[in-house]
């Protein structure tokens, strides 16, 4: 059976036996592929996987028209299921509410709770293979000096028109009140002047310091093509180099900018 | 008539901008084509369509539409004076040029917006008429066509397989515009190639009859199931145009910016009470779709729709107002037809 | 000219009317701009109140044109710009942009009894008709004012509550929800419909009702039943505004634009409305 097959296979039977109440997937919409909310177990033949499969299904979680649908079903690569096990860890999930139907890079998994999919990533998908021109193109970033560097980061969020389209594709964006839109006190300016669009993507980048799996969904969902999983790649890095830490393999673990271990660096206080 | 050939189009561009024109047109930028400010060197695409559309220099992103000096609990309001920079948006789409005639109509129905129409009338649209289409282009479907010229000073028309281009002037800017071009137009007879085929996606007044009687269906909340709410379509596109006033300051000075804004985002009716009329997703989707396809002809009498396809090829999720339409007009015809739908 | 551009207010007087309440009292700097704003202002229009720095406010003016030194409104501080404003002291300047939306048709209700109801905070837009109506006492019939609140202390213009009671020509009910009374409250302890149940049938009568999104909607049915057409109810739509003049698109509902076809709408006209917008 292919995967896409026991995909939709799956996907049907959870719907029929009511353990899903919507099976979140992809499907196919003019050459590329569009996530799709089924409810029906007659539409799984529309499920679709392969590499072009860039968006994020774990996003969804946050509509509450999804919430109030739970239980729930997510079609899901590694760097998907690695945002769920955060996400649950980050207490987004209620116990039980999603069943993965895991896709690894050859083969599929199955229908999986969360605890099975956090071993699953653990066992088989613990070193994702690098990009090795992402991390070229990091190497290049962290030689400049801090003015060219500035300027760089300067240059490609000046093409930025704040549509949030990053933020919506994220599934580690949940927050009801982003900080861009709160105004009391206006933290970051609405305009898109440097100051506003520099301060957004960096701040974006930084609250995702340790959650973000490189799912590439910000960079796929970017109208005007923004080099977002070069920024974030940087920020993993510097995550990776300095805290040893890679987000979505452990429901228990704590998020790193939340919370403090007595071996983290503190060589920055003077 | 005047003719350039094909190949010399930043010929045009540097003729114009030499006579004091900033020429805008659709250049590439890594991966990809984006309307912006022609440089000598620079290669203009005149395949495909760029991101964003000439709305970009009419009613731009951000703009300052008031300022005050501050000083303790007292203010001095200081002088805004509309941007007009004398400009060419060249080889634009038409279903670009005809987004102009929605924004014209929308900034100065009852009270004229100064800020749009200085920019307005700095302005010479020259649009390029369209020999190949992609999947995503539905303008014919909403009352457009490829070779239109609503709202453009002057067409470009692709002739001789597409070795030459016809320069038509229609208003006297264009007139304007091809004078200021002098020798980069030669006088000369062509035929114009023909334009694209664009098939009808669907029966647009099947679509507006379902959307004036189907307020309340269920059905909206799976056409926008899959939305997540940003606002890359309302930004791309060339005819929608609401916005946010939105005051930023420092001790000494404040200014008033006047921001892009889309009803698909989540806080735009969001009262400060707390209370908000559209408060899903589903709700916000059918807003965007009733507004420019039922609320604005019922009012304005126009499609607020150039089926650029934008929406459709941006759209991280798969959503687009064609996308709507045609599963409304799928629907229609099968309950016409006695089907189930 | 520069529609977006706001004139400048001076602000003489902020009363306290209830917790977090204030009514300003604001005169126009400039005489030009002040009779600019008389020759257009009609009773229901609204106007974007200011502070440079913290943005504009949308409140109705709460102060009729027959009274022409001053203009009033009255609002809660709720967010940036409400606190903004409301730090503001005597003296000291707002911005105004204004007036904006349509207006009640007062002449068309000559002769009329007129009934106003009212809750809440949603007292100011009809007290600027009802001092309109007072100003012009012998142009219309009976007049009967509604007016409740949850609790006593949330209740606005308390003074004005007093003189309109007051008043022989006038027949003021005063409300507060059940709980809301204090030991010393002398009047109804009910909610608004219920109190309209008790009034007599309506005869050449219009209705100005304005209030929380409940109480309108079980008011209503209350005076269809005491035999108010649809035509003849009026009330003030609110909406999150930005621009107030039709162009913004926030303020959209259905094929309106509150801020030009309203905020003034019959409830007759909102039937034509999506529902579920508002």
């Amino acid at each position: 059976m292919s995967i896409v097959d026991a995909i939709r296979a799956d996907a049907a039977g959870l719907l029929q036996t009511g353990r899903a109440k919507l099976v979140l997937g992809y499907r196919n919409r003019q050459g590329r592929r569009a996530p799709i909310l089924l409810a029906d177990a007659a539409g799984a033949d529309q499920l679709v996987y392969d590499a072009e499969c860039r968006q994020n299904l774990a996003a969804y979680l946050r509509k509450p028209e999804v919430r109030q649908q739970f239980p729930v079903a997510v079609v899901a690569g590694p760097p998907v299921m690695r945002s769920l096990v955060m996400l649950s860890a980050e207490s987004q999930i209620p116990a039980g509410a999603v069943t993965v139907l895991a896709v690894g890079e050859n083969e599929y998994h199955g229908a999986l709770d969360l605890a099975a999919t956090a071993q699953l990533l653990r066992e088989k998908y613990a070193d994702p293979a690098p990009d090795e021109e992402l991390l070229r193109r990091v190497r290049e970033v962290a030689a400049m000096s801090e003015e060219e560097r500035a300027a760089f980061w300067t240059e490609q969020f000046s093409k930025c028109t704040r549509c949030h389209a990053c933020r919506s594709a994220c599934p580690g964006c949940y927050c009801q009140w982003c900080i861009s839109k709160r105004n009391v006190p206006q933290w970051i300016s609405t305009a898109d002047l440097s100051h506003g669009t520099f301060a957004w993507n960096i701040t974006r980048a930084f609250h995702h310091a340790g959650r973000c799996t490189l799912c590439g969904a910000c960079e796929a969902a970017c109208p005007q093509g923004l080099p977002l999983m070069l920024l974030n790649a940087c920020v993993a890095e510097c995550v990776e180099k300095e805290f040893g830490h890679r987000t979505g393999y452990d429901l228990e673990e704590k998020p790193l900018i939340g919370s403090w271990r007595p071996e983290d660096d503190d060589g920055f206080v003077r | 008539m005047k003719l350039l050939r094909a190949d010399r189009l930043a010929e045009l561009a540097a003729a114009l901008a030499a006579r004091g024109y900033r020429v805008i047109a659709p250049i590439r930028q890594g991966r990809i084509v984006r309307l912006a400010e022609w440089r000598p060197g620079a290669a203009i695409e005149t395949a495909g369509i760029s991101a964003n559309s000439v709305k970009d220099f009419l009613f731009p992103r951000s703009e300052i539409i008031d300022r005050y000096s501050l000083n303790g609990g007292d203010f001095v309001q200081k002088e805004v004076t509309p941007e007009a920079i004398k400009t060419v948006a060249l080889a634009v789409r038409p279903c670009d040029a005809g987004s102009v005639s929605v924004l014209d109509t929308v900034f100065n129905w009852d009270s004229n917006d100064a800020f749009y129409n200085a920019r307005r009338e700095a302005c010479t649209v020259v649009s390029l008429a369209c020999v190949r289409a992609d999947e995503h282009c539905f303008c014919t479907s909403v009352g457009g066509s490829p070779g239109s010229s609503e709202g453009a000073d002057a067409v470009l028309r692709a002739a001789g397989g597409g070795e030459q281009l016809i320069f038509e002037p229609l208003t006297p800017k264009g007139r304007a515009l091809a004078e200021a071009a002098g020798g980069a137009l030669a006088e000369g007879e062509a035929a114009a190639d023909p334009v694209a085929e664009i098939p009808l996606r669907f029966d647009i007044k099947a679509v507006r009859d379902w959307l004036a009687g189907n307020f309340e269906s269920p059905l909206w909340q799976e056409f926008a199931s899959a939305c997540l709410g940003c606002g890359a379509c309302a930004y791309a596109c060339p005819s929608c145009h609401c916005f946010d006033m939105q005051d930023e300051s420092n001790r000494k000075e404040s200014v008033r910016y006047r921001n892009w804004d889309s009803c698909g985002l989540a806080l735009f009716t969001l009262h400060t009470s707390g209370h908000n009329p559209r408060s899903t997703q589903t709700a916000r989707w059918r807003q965007r779709v009733m507004h420019k396809l039922s609320y604005i002809p019922q009012r304005f009498n126009l499609t607020a729709c150039m089926g650029c396809g934008r929406c459709s090829r941006l759209c991280p999720n798969g959503l687009a107002i064609s996308e709507t339409c045609e599963k409304i007009a799928r629907l229609c015809k099968a309950n016409h037809e006695g089907g189930t739908p | 000219m520069n529609i977006y551009k706001p004139v400048v207010m001076r602000l003489l007087e902020a009363r306290e009317e209830a917790p977090d309440v204030r009514t300003f009292r604001l005169e126009f700097l400039d005489a030009a701009a002040r009779s600019d704003f008389f020759s257009r202002y009609r009773v229901g229009q609204f106007g974007l109140y200011g502070v440079p720095g913290a943005g504009e406010s949308t409140f109705c003016v709460a102060s009729p044109p027959t009274r022409q030194e001053y203009i009033e409104c009255t609002f809660r501080k709720n967010g940036r710009v409400t606190q903004a404003l409301q730090d503001r002291e005597a003296g000291q300047c707002i911005t105004f942009r204004g007036p904006y939306g349509n207006c009640f048709p007062m002449d068309s209700w000559r002769g009329k009894d007129i009934l106003f109801v009212a809750g809440g905070i949603a007292l100011p837009p009809v007290r600027s008709v009802i001092w309109n109506v007072l100003d012009r006492r012998s142009d219309f019939g009976a007049v009967t004012i509604v007016y409740g609140a949850r609790t006593a202390a949330d209740l606005v213009y308390k003074d004005e509550l007093e003189q309109w009671g007051a008043r022989p020509d006038v027949n003021l009910m005063l409300t507060v929800d059940p709980g809301g009374q204090t030991p010393e409250w002398k009047g109804k302890v009910d909610f608004v419909p219920n109190l309209l149940k008790a009034l007599p049938a309506a005869a050449n009568s219009v209705a100005v009702v304005c209030g929380p999104p409940i109480m309108i909607k079980l008011s209503l049915p209350v005076l269809r039943e005491r035999g108010f057409s649809t035509a003849d109810i009026y009330t003030t739509l609110e909406n999150r505004m930005k621009c107030g003049v039709g162009k913004c698109g926030r303020c959209n509902v259905g094929p309106m634009y509150v801020c030009k076809d309203g905020p003034v709408f019959t409830a007759k006209q909102l039937e034509t409305l999506p529902q579920a917008d508002m």
